[in-house]
């Protein structure tokens, strides 16, 4: 009867043409709220059962953080010994440039980590270390794009989104996909957007880059609030809505159910959220582990254990930005003033990652939940303007952990430079399979039919790496 | 690399030295099966991938110019894409090419099953009305068609939807607003047999029309005012396209026309009188506002996303068939080829798209709606302007750098003083005067080193300093930082030595370097001569008292022959966001759709499919061509896609239900002679879409209940049959729009633009688009920005404004209850209707009726009122005027309110 979502023939025609059976299954309850985002079985047993990703908008430096490289060291000043690939700055690109910090190998594992994270260094045995990501584009908006929702051409839905359709919630009184403070540039909405699936699997924003976590915990979401009524006057008027409602409805009529229904869950969401997002009733010793006692850690901090909240809450998909603009005067993007800007940006975020990772452990979140750390690039070995660093997308760091993945295991490899990925090369498109896969989703089997074809996140690539799943 | 060649260099001779028999044999034994094994799973007969099959002979021979570079991968593409050949599996093929590359012909080639036909490639035949037994219930022709289909399978229609639901029905669906109560009594009051048409008729006529079909229209052609993608720039004058499809729909252009001018409007003549075809121009925004990526290195990849974006918005748009799906590969079931879409795209990547590509951030292209002549004298006053700019910010650097030159040699005095102000306490007027030093210098440099609870690496050593070291520290700073000074001037010398040597050479100059020996972040921002401590300060009112009064008569003059200049010179001319002719493009396939594997050359045409005559191309871009036939009935599609559109507007199901895709997955239509009859009356009548909706809107079908007949519920559960109306939900703009109107705010204004300013808002808030609530206007006026479309658009299915949308979605998300609920802006309407009620004299029951009849049209029964009543009556701790708008917010969020029934 909702003619404008695919009806029930369409989905069999397509499930005849291989469409696969979770996505007919999400289909058909597109109509429906309760049924869109209900909890919905995976593909197979899942490692994970929810995803934090803390994204470093501007492109931290892999050479400077966990990929260490000592030909880099040695070679300090000299010229790049091969042709260098095309590059945001064109010419602007200097000597190599060795990396101004020293590493140190961590825990168990051993894995070397910058001074840049003196306290994610401790959790060191917990990460998974993927050294070898590849990306398509070299600026910012394409790149994030891609991140974020696997195409920098066209208008596809997030990562947040397919998961979200792929898996629903384990909370029906809060959003499926939320990110906290996302930044408004480099695609903008674009990156959680759910674009062609239904809008019930878009992300919900919590503010955005440049708002302040002191104002966002009083209102964090838009319209969640009753403006100038209590909620007893508010339920009052709803219980008018739904007689009214009720009155015309048929059992036949599953349509105007879901109308009533969906009333009902925006006042669970209304009165749940304000809880969730009051973080008053943590402890100090809580606050101060994600470093909120800090100034120049409250602002990721509070992100960081927002996303404990969320998750902890069932919700599916949580990411917290760091995020740059100009003006700003922070930010991973260092194009020049490598030093200072990766020593203020790492400062912003070394405290909350480390408390949010130990705080997941210790609450036993990171045995379901998987953590992914890492920006829209990497950055070059030979200098920019003296003393930065352009983007390289042709080989750089994130790294994941908890859920599914091998923990103190390094994943592939760049060249002796850091400049490409030439071993176990993880394309995005390979990230985001092997995402889905640690959810228990088969990449090419979680698809949706969309202007005559059948969509997925991977488009037509991705490959899962098993070997750094646990 | 280099040994292999050589070892292969040994082999060429003798290969060469082969007979033909040789040669073919060595071709089926050793080629043949290697490029079978490695290739043909994704280049055979199943995939075509890149349209290359290689068990074909004609797909082996395409393939043999890049074939080494691929297998190679020497270049970008690279094949196979799983890891490369064996270096002796390369040798094989290289042997084979040095001898030529002969290709044998395979003798029992594998006939390939034919296709079966597409439906909608057929042109439409004339197909006689169906005859039915009923006489009574069909009106019209479309009722006949309609019937028949139902008396086949024994299903009846319901009866029909009473006067006013279906007064309410018609006024939102041809204007997106309610009936007025005015309007209401008028129609229940008219018993003539002609006053549905009457209604008809004077919908039509209304503007209100008119803006509302237009906004059917830019869903199909993605309108948007900005670029969307990475940069998000606005199209400054995107507004003029959508003003234009307006003022098409209110004037009935015909629907041909329309087509045309949309694709190559800037090149149909110009009216009668006139130098320029303005309208034209204007109209091919339809191609040129899709989303564009203003960054990336590959230059070609951006033009020719461009051109595959309008192949998308065109085929899909227009055609109603998914051409760009054959970018990469031939269609994967239509019969379109990756030659059919190279065809297309050789014809838009002749026209011009982009402005100036020199800088990273490619420039938009905009074309002036005045001759040549005029807008040459604006752009020569706007060089003179920015020249006066330049003039001023001159005359300030110069005061800014002999302050600088004149406070530095003193730069260890105002670092011992400005500590002495933060750390010790001293004051600052006190100690200025006292080591005489310039107060507002001293200000700044305070501000400048006081810490700030932010780590600065550059300043660790001073902070961390004891205030015992200070002086020594200071003076420190001072000599290295004379010693960088000199170094700077000595490198800079080099460098204009080296820029002098290498003209005369011809060599490309090098560029000025950065950074100098002994340079450091500490010393760079102290020596600023725009943002240091030392700087004339950005602001006016501060930098007044250190200018020279020379300078400042000098600024003053400046200034007012800037504003003199720019009150004097001519105003900007209207200009457009449009296409135009652009270099001819003598175009090939790209192989899996990347420029740089090219295939075969292509000719200017149209899909093979739907046409016996292709055009004879020979200069332009061939969009003229193109649009001719778009808009001609020579093509079996322009007409049934725009009918099927319209039908689908009406009904909220199209006859084919997937209306921009006619393709084999799509629908097939529901009733297939009715969609051939409409497609063919419509071009009869001039293709005019006025009367089309004369024709729809009076028949029986579209006037019918929208309650369904419970017993035939089984039968016909999607109502592909029309046995019922089918109800819908409010759209996006119709709510916004009605809420508006219903609380007599609506601000009626027709055309313009509520956006200002050209280019992205870096990455501020302003990017969160322009916010309905902001105006009272008609949402179809509001701009909208791609990279954020404002939320509560985008919570009720209004879609991206990214892709061509054939059609809404119609979802129950909870976050649409919130915005009624919580939102200021459904507050503030309910507040104001609350409040006219109350100031009406009558009781409460009257009250309460009437607020029924103003927002759902209806009449409230007797139970409605005394629900209302018991609502006021307990409404707990309230006045009257918030249990009224509590009450009216209510009926807003009521589905009597949200839905037309």
């Amino acid at each position: 009867m909702t003619h404008r979502i695919p009806s029930r023939r369409d989905l069999l025609r397509y499930s005849a043409c291989g469409f696969g059976a979770l996505g007919l299954a999400a289909m058909l309850d597109a109509a429906d709220p309760r049924q869109a985002l209900a909890a919905k079985p995976s593909h197979f047993a899942p490692r994970a059962k929810r995803v934090i990703f803390l994204f470093m908008h501007g492109g931290p430096s892999h050479l400077d953080t966990f990929d260490p490289k000592d030909k880099l060291t040695a070679d300090h000043g000299k010229p790049l010994p091969f042709q260098a690939p095309p590059a945001f700055a064109g010419n602007q690109l200097g000597k190599l440039l060795k990396s101004p910090w020293e590493f140190r190998r961590r825990g168990q594992s051993g894995i070397p980590v910058s001074e840049l994270f003196p306290n994610v260094a401790t959790c060191a045995d917990d990460l998974c270390i993927l050294r070898s990501m590849v990306g398509d584009s070299v600026a910012h908006g394409g790149a994030l794009m891609e991140l974020h929702t696997g195409s920098f051409t066209f208008t596809r839905p997030s990562m947040g989104s397919w998961v979200a359709y792929g898996l629903g919630s384990e909370n029906q009184n809060l959003p499926a996909f939320l990110t906290l403070k996302p930044p408004l540039g480099h695609g903008g909405a674009k990156n959680w957007s759910s674009a062609f699936l239904p809008a019930y699997y878009q992300g919900t924003p919590v503010g955005y880059g440049g708002s302040k976590a002191d104002e966002l915990m009083n209102n964090p979401i838009e319209h969640l609030q009753p403006i100038g009524q209590t909620t007893e006057q508010q339920r009052f008027e709803l219980d008018m809505v739904q007689k009214m409602n009720r009155r015309k409805a048929t059992p036949s009529d599953p349509e105007l159910e879901a109308r009533i229904q969906s009333f009902e869950l925006a006042f669970r969401m209304q009165a749940e959220a304000p809880g969730v997002f009051d973080i008053s009733r943590e402890s100090a010793a809580t606050q101060k582990l994600y470093g909120l006692d800090q100034a120049h850690t409250r602002e990721f901090g509070w992100q960081c254990l927002m996303a404990r909240r969320l998750t902890e809450r069932g919700v599916r998909f949580v990411q917290c930005s760091h995020t740059y603009y100009p003006g700003n005067d922070v930010g991973w993007d260092a194009h020049n003033e490598l030093i200072r800007l990766h020593t203020k940006t790492a400062s912003h975020v070394d405290v909350p990652i480390a408390g949010l990772l130990k705080d997941l452990k210790s609450r036993g979140l990171l045995k379901d939940t998987l953590v992914l750390w890492g920006g829209e690039f990497g950055r070059t070995p030979v200098a920019q303007a003296g003393d930065g660093r352009d983007h390289n997308p042709y080989g750089y760091t994130m790294w994941m952990a908890g859920a599914g993945v091998k923990p103190g295991f390094i994943y592939g490899a760049t060249d002796d430079y850091g400049y490409h990925a030439v071993q176990d090369r993880m394309h995005i498109h390979d990230l985001h399979a092997t995402l889905l896969h640690l959810l228990g989703l088969d990449h090419l089997r979680l698809t949706y039919p969309y202007a005559g074809r059948n969509f997925r996140l991977t488009d037509v690539a991705g490959n899962v790496a098993h070997k750094m799943c646990a | 690399m280099s040994n292999r060649m050589l070892r292969l260099a040994f082999l060429l001779p003798i290969l060469h030295a082969l007979p033909a028999l040789a040669q073919t044999e060595y071709f089926e034994s050793k080629v043949r099966p290697l490029l079978d094994r490695n290739c043909a799973v994704c280049h055979g007969p199943k995939s075509r991938m890149g349209g290359l099959d290689f068990t074909t002979s004609a797909s082996i021979t395409a393939a043999k110019p890049r074939l080494l570079d691929v297998v190679g991968y020497l270049g970008k593409v690279k094949m196979p894409p799983a890891g490369r050949l064996k270096d002796t599996d390369i040798g094989i093929l290289r042997e084979w090419l040095a001898s030529g590359g002969p290709v044998p012909q395979q003798s029992a080639a594998p006939a390939k099953s034919p296709r079966p036909t597409l439906w909608s490639t057929i042109p439409p035949e004339p197909v006689p009305v169906p005859v039915v037994k009923d006489t009574q219930w069909p009106r019209t022709e479309i009722d006949k068609f309609v019937l028949s289909r139902m008396d086949a399978k024994g299903l009846r229609p319901v009866q029909a939807a009473d006067k006013r639901t279906l007064l309410r029905r018609a006024t939102f669906d041809l204007t997106g607003l309610p009936p007025t109560e005015a309007e209401m009594s008028a129609f229940l009051s008219d018993p003539a047999p002609g006053a549905f048409e009457k209604v008809i008729d004077r919908l039509l006529d209304s503007p209100r029309y008119a803006e509302r079909w237009a906004r059917h229209w830019l869903d199909v052609a993605r309108y948007a005012d900005s670029t969307g993608t990475d940069e998000d720039h606005r199209y400054p004058h995107a507004w003029r396209y959508r003003d234009y499809v307006i003022d098409s729909f209110r004037r009935d252009l015909p629907y041909n026309q329309f087509v045309m001018e949309q694709i190559a409007g800037d090149l149909l003549p110009a009216p009668p009188g006139e130098a320029l075809n303005t309208r034209g121009i204007v109209a091919t925004g339809f191609l040129a506002l899709g989303p564009k990526l203003l960054v990336d290195e590959d230059r070609v990849k951006i033009i020719y996303d461009i051109v595959d974006e309008q192949i998308e918005v065109m085929s899909r748009g227009i055609l109603g068939l998914t051409i760009a799906c054959a970018r990469c590969h031939d269609h994967k079931t239509d019969p379109i080829s990756t030659r059919d879409y190279y065809s297309l795209a050789s014809i838009f990547a002749s026209t011009k798209q982009v402005g100036d590509m020199s800088e990273r951030v490619i420039k938009l292209f905009t074309v002036p709606l005045v001759p040549q002549r005029d807008a040459a004298a604006w752009t020569a006053h706007q060089k003179q302007v920015t020249a006066k700019e330049q003039e001023i910010t001159l005359v300030r650097n110069k005061v800014s750098s002999a302050r600088l030159v004149r406070l530095r040699p003193h730069l260890a005095g105002y670092l011992i003083a400005a500590h002495q102000v933060y750390a010790g306490g001293a004051s600052l007027d006190a100690t200025a005067q006292s080591a005489s030093l310039d107060k507002i210098a001293l200000q700044r440099m305070v501000d400048y080193l006081k810490p700030d609870g932010e780590r600065k690496p550059h300043l660790e050593a001073w902070h961390k300093a004891d205030a015992a070291a200070i002086p020594t520290l200071a003076h420190d700073y001072q000599r290295r930082f004379e010693a960088t000074q000199q170094a700077r001037a000595v490198e800079l010398d080099v460098w204009r030595n080296a820029v002098a040597t290498a003209k005369q050479a011809g060599r490309t100059p090098p560029e000025m370097p950065r950074y100098f020996t002994g340079d450091d972040r500490f010393l760079s921002e102290v020596n600023s001569g725009s943002t240091g401590p030392f700087a004339l300060p950005a602001n006016e009112a501060e930098a007044a008292p250190l200018i020279p009064d020379e300078a400042k008569a000098q600024l003053l003059r400046l200034k007012a022959e800037l504003a003199a200049l720019k009150q004097s010179g001519p105003r900007q001319p209207p200009m457009a966001c449009a296409v135009a002719e652009g270099d001819r493009v003598d175009q090939r396939v790209f192989i899996r759709g990347s420029h740089e594997a090219k295939g075969d050359p292509v000719a200017k045409a149209f899909p093979a499919v739907l046409t016996t005559q292709q055009p004879q191309i020979t200069s332009g871009s061939g969009r003229l061509e193109l649009a001719r036939w778009l808009g001609s009935s020579g093509n079996p599609l322009t007409a049934r896609v725009i009918v099927n559109r319209v039908w689908h507007w009406h009904f909220g199901q199209g006859i084919v239900r997937t209306p921009s895709n006619f393709g084999f997955t799509g629908e097939a239509p529901t009733h297939p002679e009715l969609l051939d009859w409409l497609a063919l009356q419509f071009a009869a009548d001039g293709w005019s879409i006025k009367k089309l909706h004369r024709r729809i809107m009076l028949s029986s079908v579209y006037q019918l209940s929208s309650q369904p007949m419970e017993s035939q519920r089984d039968r016909d559960p999607e109502n592909r049959l029309i046995t019922h109306f089918n109800r819908r939900r409010l759209e996006a703009e119709e709510l916004r729009d009605a809420l508006l109107s219903l609380d007599g705010s609506l601000d009626l204004t027709m055309g313009g633009t509520l956006q200002s300013g050209e280019g992205t808002d870096d990455f501020s808030t302003k990017r969160l688009s322009f916010s309905p609530e902001e105006s009272k206007r008609r949402t179809v006026y509001l701009p909208l920005r791609r990279s954020n479309v404002p939320t509560s658009l985008m919570l009720f299915d209004f879609g991206d404004a990214t892709t061509t949308m054939e059609l809404r979605n119609q979802t129950n998300i909870a976050p649409q209850a919130l915005y009624l609920m919580n939102s200021p802006f459904v507050a503030a309407r309910a507040e104001t209707i609350a409040k006219q009620l109350l100031t009406s004299a009558a009781s409460d029951a009257d009250r309460i009726r009437s607020a029924w009849l103003r927002i759902v049209n209806a009449p409230a029964a007797a139970t409605d009122v005394d629900d209302a009543l018991t609502f006021l009556r307990s409404y707990p701790r309230g006045n009257a005027e918030q249990s009224w708008k509590s009450y009216v917010r209510a009926l807003i969020a009521s589905n009597d309110f949200l839905y037309i029934r």
